[in-house]
């Protein structure tokens, strides 16, 4: 297929997927602070870190101040998140993209799958949109993530399964992947760092509650719980999060699915074919983490464990795109 | 008609109660004669005529939801949000007799037979010159002239694969051509797309009509481009956009879709040893046909312009190897500069020997002193020109316009003679037309684009066409970028 189509596909992937891990975690925060009994800053705070855009943040609400009021105002932390046109990974600004890419290979995309990321899109700019989110928020985050799953949805039952939509879900494991592990890297450091007064029952039930919200952001609550048999752990988490091959979000699934899907579009044994340095890196990256499961995770570890699968996946995608989607050509 | 004179059982009681018994002074109303639906029509404006104007508010409202969602939409130059609009579409169909048709096929058919041979004549003997029938000045000082071209023989032998040529009705109903667009016509996707919707929200009228189908369009133009690949086998053809920017680029999608072809954009084709190939995941693949949907000044920036970043360098050296077929061939447009225009009789009967089956419009050529000297003379009651402009610009219609705009246009005339046109102005023909605002139909002026493709064996029209109809009170044009809309055409098949 044509690169820069290949291009658009990857991308669309990955702003589809974006669109939702951002109303899922948004959701997840909004339920976290009425439950527990936190600073709000320690819910919120923890959203705009995973944005990676702490710094607009930073420069446009929160000054230098460490303590600043808006760390903690969810409203504040949610209308950038969701609203803000300066911010890069928004949720206005996934849909956009996700719809953008897709107008650019209108003729790849099925009719129903395409037409379920319009109305997004145009429902995002409807004044439906915005009353739904000032009245209704949890509605709204809900119709966010219904979009999104349809439109995944339909991708996969009403196209052809070839190299269009490999590279597609190949964007949305790798930013998957992104997601998942960021969220457990700003959320693991928080809570093994909470302000202990003592060993009590309530400290417990905080740190159970910031656990399940983390999980619930990920959509993984149930399917840690039939695996915990109901213990929940911040050593648990961590390592479903991590390892657990069988849950579509844990970082293993996503880099071995992902690795899967490169193989489709490039076979291992092809080495006439371009594309072949991204595959070896990410088969390797995927015998890495698989090889993590049997290492005990202590708090550093677990950062430093994360920090690795991220930067390995920001240099996978600069490989791809020069190989395969047509970045930096070669004539 | 009047309330008073409309009956509850008559054809055109209901829907068209309020609809003049004159639709417009001088203008041929094509549905209805004084009070009575044309006779080929009766049966479907009976039956259009039983459906209330709830219903058609209805029935319009989900047709443009259905369009703004699946994203058949037009982009808004000039706007930074990358604002798309929905081409206005009026629900009433326009229809065309059986008995009207086929002169107007036959006669489109002849058409691109003698412009193509025209074509073929200009850039290769220029006979037609040599014989004195067009003046060589006229044609040789064209914009679309492009004197490079000359001795290539494009692959497969055509020159005109896809056409739209604009027609009228003037106020008897005879139909007239108003131009020819041998470029890049657009406007195709919407004929299909608009079908779509008369068959979903009129299903039984549309039975009852017995329409001819316009939904293989996309399957005709995909064996057109296969009959003029270079290669006999394992042709890849593909469609070039300039991309998602260009206000047409809807279509590009749809017909790039519809034909399983890929959509392609300049920097994706690269020239290797005078062959075109596109960049693929798997490496170059070769392409062999190319539908290109971009201007031809932005195809080789070799030929056309050296200063112009855009465009395929050597894309031109491989068409002239024969190596990748464009469709359609560039140089085109000295075929339907709007100053040739008025020769095309005259090459019907010096390429083929025949009577031209279509009429025309009378046209000043503005170069000529004796044409000049009466349209400057008649300027307010002329339409007014630019040879090389399109949608509606450039454009002057003398009798709506200010004296600042006669002056101006007179100016502009004497300056550049060669670069103005004029006609007089054509009373349009009327159809019932839904209008939103007052939950009525009212008559308004339409045309007709069909299109017409030719390959090796010959053109072809597609029984349908884009009717694109001035929906604002009075409007004689038609363009979409000047408030205009679009009807479902109906072509109806002989009876019996």
């Amino acid at each position: 297929m044509i690169s820069r189509v290949a291009d658009h596909c990857f991308w669309f992937g990955r702003y589809v997927e974006r669109a939702e891990a951002t109303a899922r975690m948004l959701a997840a925060s909004v339920s976290l602070a009425l439950d527990a009994e936190l600073p709000s800053s320690q819910v919120w705070r923890p959203v705009i870190v995973v944005s990676g855009e702490e710094d607009e943040f930073l420069e446009r609400f929160a000054e230098a101040d460490e303590n600043h009021a808006a760390w903690g105002d969810g409203e504040i932390v949610q209308r950038f998140m969701v609203w803000d046109e300066a911010n890069g990974v928004s949720l206005a600004r996934s849909v956009v993209g996700a719809r953008w890419n897709a107008r650019s290979i209108r003729e790849v995309l099925s009719l129903e799958a395409w037409e379920a990321v319009n109305e997004l899109h145009l429902w995002m700019r409807s004044d439906a949109a915005t009353a739904n989110f000032a009245q209704h928020r949890e509605t709204f985050y809900q119709h966010v993530r219904r979009s999104t799953q349809l439109t995944l949805g339909l991708l996969r039952s009403t196209m052809l399964h070839d190299e269009p939509l490999d590279f597609m879900w190949l964007g949305v494991l790798l930013e998957r992947v992104n997601q998942t592990a960021r969220m457990l890297d700003v959320h693991h450091h928080a809570f093994t760092n909470l302000p202990r007064r003592r060993a009590s029952d309530a400290d417990e039930v905080i740190e159970t509650a910031l656990w399940l919200s983390l999980l619930r952001g990920l959509s993984g609550s149930e399917a840690y719980l039939k695996r915990a048999a109901g213990r929940v752990s911040s050593q648990g988490v961590a390592r479903f999060l991590i390892s657990e091959q069988a849950f579509p979000r844990s970082i293993a699934y996503c880099v071995k699915s992902a690795y899967d899907r490169l193989c489709d579009i490039r076979p291992p044994d092809h080495h006439e074919l371009p594309g072949g340095g991204a595959l070896e890196r990410l088969r390797v990256l995927d015998v890495w983490v698989r090889a993590r499961e049997a290492e005990p995770l202590s708090g550093a570890g677990v950062h430093d464990l994360l920090t690795h699968v991220v930067d390995e996946v920001h240099e996978i995608c600069g490989t791809l795109g020069s190989e395969l989607l047509g970045a930096g050509r070669v004539p | 008609m009047s309330q008073s004179q409309s009956q509850s059982q008559g054809p055109l009681a209901g829907l068209f109660d309020r609809y003049p018994q004159v639709a417009l002074p001088g203008t041929y109303d094509e549905m209805f004669d004084a009070d009575k639906a044309r006779p080929p029509f009766a049966r479907v404006a009976a039956l259009l005529a039983k459906m209330s104007p709830d219903e058609l508010a209805r029935a319009q409202q989900l047709a443009e939801t259905a369009l703004l969602q699946q994203g058949v939409t037009f982009s808004v130059y000039g706007d930074a949000r990358g604002t798309e609009k929905i081409f206005p579409f009026c629900l009433l169909p326009r229809l065309i007799a059986a008995a009207d048709w086929s002169p107007l096929e036959r006669g489109l058919q002849q058409r691109l037979r003698a412009l193509s041979a025209f074509l073929d004549d200009i850039y290769g003997e220029q006979k037609i010159l040599t014989a004195g029938v067009v003046p060589a000045e006229m044609i040789l000082g064209a914009a679309g002239y492009r004197p490079m071209l000359r001795g290539i023989k494009p692959p497969g032998g055509v020159r005109i694969h896809i056409s739209g040529v604009d027609l009228i009705r003037d106020g008897a109903g005879t139909w007239r051509v108003l131009e020819d667009n041998l470029r890049t016509p657009s406007g195709v996707s919407y004929v299909v797309e608009n079908r779509l919707i008369s068959k979903r929200l009129f299903p039984r009228v549309f039975d009852a009509a017995r329409v001819h189908r316009v939904d293989h369009y996309p399957t005709r133009l995909a064996e057109t481009l296969r009959s003029v690949s270079p290669v006999e086998q394992d042709c890849n053809a593909v469609v070039l956009t300039p991309g998602p920017h260009n206000s047409a680029y809807f279509e590009h999608s749809f017909l790039a879709r519809t034909m399983g072809l890929e959509l392609v954009q300049a920097p994706d084709l690269i020239v290797d040893g005078d062959k075109v190939f596109c960049r693929t995941t798997r490496g170059p693949k070769r392409v062999h046909v190319i539908y290109r949907r971009t201007d031809e000044a932005f195809l080789d920036p070799e030929v056309f312009r050296p200063d112009s970043l855009l465009g395929v360098p050597g894309l031109m050296r491989a068409y002239a190897a024969g190596n990748v077929a464009l469709a359609n061939a560039p140089g085109n447009g000295v075929a339907d500069d709007k100053a040739v225009y008025p020769f095309v009789p005259d090459m019907i009967e010096f390429y083929l020997n025949e009577e031209p089956i279509l009429e025309q419009v009378q046209t000043y050529v503005c170069l000529f002193d004796e044409d000049r000297g009466y349209v400057l003379e008649h300027l307010d009651e002329m339409v007014v020109k630019a040879v090389d402009e399109a949608g509606g610009y450039g454009m002057l219609m003398g009798p709506q316009a200010s004296a600042a705009e006669l002056a101006e246009f007179r100016a502009r005339i004497i300056a550049e003679p060669r670069r103005y046109i004029a006609q007089h102005r054509i009373e349009l023909s009327a159809c019932p037309t839904w209008i939103a605002e007052r939950a009525t139909v009212e008559p308004r002026r339409v045309d007709l684009r069909p299109y017409i493709l030719t390959s090796r064996e010959g053109p072809w029209v597609l029984p349908g066409g884009l009717t694109r109809v001035a929906l604002k009170e009075g409007s004689y044009v038609v363009n979409s970028s000047q408030g205009g809309g679009s009807k479902d055409t109906w072509v109806m098949k002989e009876t019996g």
